[in-house]
């Protein structure tokens, strides 16, 4: 582990809490440039993860390196190339945004704050008002600047777009787009599948502490199910798509059709296109569907329900 | 000391600016008292002496002279009670308090060391208390001669330095309990009740001889005895409670740079 382009290098990390698991035997690492996603059900253990590669907390066994140098003993410098979003973000509440801003640039030093101020203009946030007056989506965006205003080497989010609404959270994957043209490294956690398939190159799966699999996103989608339900303007032509490449699970309702696809939609589509199609219906896969997909209904480790819809 | 010194000083200056015009406010109306109390002093000194030792110690002894009338009323009654509550206060908030109310997190994923961090936030702690010893001692200076409680400048200070050090003391238990648990709650409430313990046994102690051992263990007893308003600064007194207060900062320190943070 810990080549030099290895911006991120776990190797063994393990935490307890007394005789409660926090992590086991994490390894993994993250390249530089890399947009690595942490994927798992809350509880998993990606908040310790990211508390440990922060020095936060102290692994019980194992170790974490980021630049190559230690969490615990190189923290200051390690700190000074990282942006941090928390899971759970807490900011002084009587402070104004600018305020708080401006006091976490003087920690930074070096900080251009005029791209702080376009950062806060192009979330749409308003400096001026106090932290408490704000919403909650607001004060995300705080910490969204927070992280982002000093042009960090590595960016280490916990839930990021938590509590974002789904306009604001395009901006966000805009400012991720370009910090990823820009060479940024991200480590990014999420509950969610779809956020991570739009961000994210590679993507660890963590469940109960330890992590079940690292895979490219490519890989994951094509294991992944999705449902489509296709809406007929007369009765649904069930066998002309039982038969495609990927489908399975083929239900019929009326005029509507309802089919599990594994991989490109492609075939489906064209199917569907010699048919008049009313509306069509695809649901994002859960992560109980990830988890179906790599470990089957029966995976080997015992099952923990996520909450993801 | 960083930005992190000043942001901690900015953030609390009104609450600062407000204990400042109590404690100057308080100081006054006990200074505006002084005449009338001295009138009736020889009614009062009869009333005292026929009160249990123990009793008399917590009230304090003489009320006729100036030094004496402002060790009673001043430096041992309303003044420590003050500062134990800013101090303390102030010690459970600076690194527990941050912990619990979740915004330690990203103060620490900044370059700023946890050592740093606990430098800035003594240094806050200790000039915030220093500033409000200043009130006190410019208060009584000002507004104690029109009422004929003047004592010397230098003792006057003696006795400010005194209740100043007594403060840094229990503010840095405070600081290091809630650096070794991380509760704000809980440095709150063992400080106050080992303060409420001190105060009682260094009363007691000098009247009842099977508490006599205690007396040390109390940072009160090395606050006015000797009395800095007769016989100015005590050294080793002041040595003491630095020692207290120097204590609480290393266990501070030793604790906190070791420890989970609390999510």
């Amino acid at each position: 582990m810990g080549t030099p382009d290895c911006v991120i290098s776990a190797d063994r990390l393990t935490k307890f809490y007394g005789h409660d698991r926090g992590i086991e035997d994490l390894t993994f690492s993250v390249g530089a440039g890399e947009v690595f996603g942490f994927l798992g059900p809350n509880g998993a253990g990606k908040t310790t993860t990211i508390r440990t590669m922060l020095d936060f907390i102290r692994p019980t066994s194992g170790a974490v390196r980021l630049f190559g140098l230690d969490a615990h003993h190189r923290g200051p410098e390690i700190h000074a190339r990282v942006g941090y979003l928390p899971g759970e973000l807490s900011l002084y509440e009587r402070l104004t945004g600018e305020r708080y801003l401006r006091d976490f640039a003087a920690f930074r030093g070096g900080v251009d704050f005029a791209y702080a101020q376009d950062l806060a203009v192009r979330l749409g946030l308003d400096l001026a008002k106090r932290i408490k007056d704000l919403s909650h989506g607001n004060k995300q965006k705080v910490g969204l600047v927070q992280a982002f205003m000093h042009r960090p080497d590595l960016l280490i989010m916990d839930e990021p777009t938590q509590g974002l609404d789904p306009l604001v959270q395009q901006t966000f994957y805009g400012i991720l787009d370009e910090e990823r043209e820009r060479g940024t490294t991200v480590f990014l956690s999420s509950h969610v599948m779809p956020e991570v398939e739009r961000v994210c190159d590679r993507v660890g799966i963590i469940r109960e502490g330890r992590l079940a699999t690292v895979s490219d996103i490519g890989d994951l989608k094509a294991r992944v199910r999705r449902r489509i339900e296709l809406h007929f303007d007369g009765p649904a032509p069930r066998a002309a798509f039982e038969g495609l490449s990927g489908v399975r699970d083929v239900r019929t309702h009326g005029d509507e059709l309802s089919l599990a696809i594994e991989g490109s939609v492609d075939p489906v589509i064209k199917e569907a296109a010699r048919h008049t199609v009313v509306n069509v219906e695809t649901h994002e896969p859960s992560l109980e569907d990830l988890f179906l997909a790599y470990f089957g209904p029966n995976g080997e480790a015992p099952h923990d329900r996520g909450d993801a819809p | 000391m960083s930005g992190l010194f000043t942001k901690t000083l900015r953030d609390q200056r009104r609450a600062l600016i407000g204990w400042g015009i109590g404690l100057a406010a308080v100081a006054a109306m006990y200074a505006a008292f002084y005449p009338s109390i001295k009138d009736s002093a020889s009614d009062f000194d009869t009333y005292l002496q026929n009160l249990p030792d123990a009793i008399r110690n917590i009230i304090g002894g003489d009320f006729t002279t100036p030094a004496g009338y402002l060790r009673s009323e001043t430096f041992s009654s309303l003044g420590p009670i003050l500062f134990l509550v800013f101090a303390v206060g102030a010690g459970a908030r600076a690194i527990a308090g941050e912990e619990e109310d979740g915004t330690l997190d990203l103060l620490l994923s900044t370059p700023i060391r946890r050592r740093q961090l606990l430098i800035d936030k003594i240094g806050a702690m200790v000039v915030t208390a220093t500033a409000l010893a200043a009130v006190l001692f410019v208060t009584l200076w000002i507004v104690g001669p029109p009422f004929d409680l003047t004592v010397p400048a230098i003792d006057l200070g003696a006795a400010c330095l005194m209740l100043l050090l007594v403060g840094l003391a229990f503010g840095a238990i405070a600081l290091a309990i809630g650096c070794a648990t991380g509760h704000r709650g809980l440095a709150l409430g063992v400080t106050g009740a080992y303060a409420v313990f001190s105060f009682v046994i260094n009363a007691l102690a000098p009247s009842v001889d099977a508490l006599g051992w205690l007396r040390p263990l109390s940072p009160f007893r090395w606050y006015l005895d000797p009395d800095p308003l007769v016989s100015g600064i005590a050294w080793a007194n002041v040595l003491v409670l630095l020692g207290i207060a120097a204590a609480g900062y290393v266990v501070a320190w030793l604790t906190f740079d070791r420890r989970d943070l609390a999510a």
